[in-house]
């Protein structure tokens, strides 16, 4: 005889686990401390993902590099008083949290961090 | 007299389809953001489907001054015509030729004329120096815009959206359906550029940190 609630319990934590390894695998190495602190900002594809990585009121930040009006850079501008300027059509963004200041409900995607030995890496799925 | 017409072609390859290309071209409110060192200013006064009379104000390389004057921008299957006239009184006509080559890439023909007084003959070299100086001027900016837009668009890319398994989190599909590159013009908008202020650019000097998408 099969306990079902075992069953579903056994499957819950396989799904669990899985999810955690696929999220442990998604730390991806993005740039030292020192190359951030040397240009301040920078962006970078990562399987995909185009990163915007920057310093802001002494914190390290990432946030998607795609601007959601027609996917242009929001980096390519050096951020002017914690606002990021779309190159394409100049949509502005918040540099405290991605958030669209042109339209509200566009924000930008922000992405987890860790920092280990002056290594920034960067988790793709958080 | 009878006029004469100044004439100037360029020709280049884009490694995107046309389709790409001609929403560039036709794409009016990226004149003060992706080339913000040229142009000042950029009003739509009037749009409808696959035309739109534009103003707008720049400075052109080599010019010492400012122009500024009234485009009628318009598609003809695949071919883009704009009448500008200027404020010192030429009209300028300038053909935008696409074409498709294999492989996703594109042929650009632009051909840029003015039908003038037969004195300003004499003027023929300077016109093609300085428009040839116009066209790599503006190609060089337009050329990774339109690469990034046919990049973000096979990742999936939907205006006004993003694209999906960034904004939601979710691992990047294994197969992704790259669907054709479509353009149908008027380009949507929810910009003020539509206004009697049209849309001014924000800065004209910027640290650049750039494209880093190859």
């Amino acid at each position: 005889m099969y306990n079902l609630k075992s069953m579903n319990i056994e499957a819950t934590e396989k799904i669990i686990k899985k999810d955690k390894e696929e999220r442990d695998i998604t730390w991806e190495f993005l740039a030292t401390v020192d190359e951030l602190k040397k240009k301040g900002q920078l962006t970078k594809w990562i399987k995909d993902h185009d990163i915007l990585l920057y310093e802001y009121e002494g914190e390290i930040k990432a946030i998607s590099n795609v601007c959601r009006h027609f996917g242009g850079p929001v980096g390519f501008h050096k951020a002017k008083n914690g606002v990021f300027t779309c190159l394409w059509h100049n949509w502005q963004f918040s540099c405290k949290d991605g958030s669209c200041i042109t339209h509200p409900s566009l924000p930008l995607r922000q992405y987890d961090l860790k920092i280990i030995d002056g290594k920034i890496y960067i988790n793709l799925l958080g | 007299m009878k006029n004469v017409t100044l004439t100037l072609q360029c020709e280049r390859e884009m490694d995107c389809p046309k389709e790409v290309v001609m929403w560039n071209y036709y794409d009016h409110e990226h004149l003060v953001g992706t080339h913000y060192k040229y142009y000042n200013s950029a009003r739509v006064l009037a749009e409808r489907d696959d035309w739109a009379l534009v103003y707008r104000k720049m400075k052109m390389p080599i010019l010492p001054f400012n122009c500024s004057g009234v485009a009628l921008q318009f598609m003809e299957n695949n071919v883009m015509k704009t009448f500008h006239k200027d404020s010192v009184g030429f009209l300028l006509e300038m053909e935008v030729h696409f074409k498709d080559l294999p492989n996703d890439k594109s042929l650009i023909k632009v051909i840029y004329k003015i039908n003038t007084h037969p004195f300003f003959k004499i003027l023929e070299p300077i016109f093609q120096k300085l428009f040839q100086r116009w066209f790599h001027a503006t190609w060089v900016e337009d050329e990774p815009m339109r690469l990034r837009r046919w990049k973000v668009h096979k990742l999936g890319f939907k205006d006004f959206n993003g694209i999906d398994y960034i904004n939601k989190k979710n691992s990047k599909p294994e197969k992704m359906e790259v669907k054709k590159y479509e353009f149908k013009p008027p380009i949507k908008s929810y910009s003020t550029i539509n206004t009697k202020d049209g849309i001014e650019r924000l800065f004209k000097e910027s640290i650049e940190v750039g494209y880093n998408d190859k």
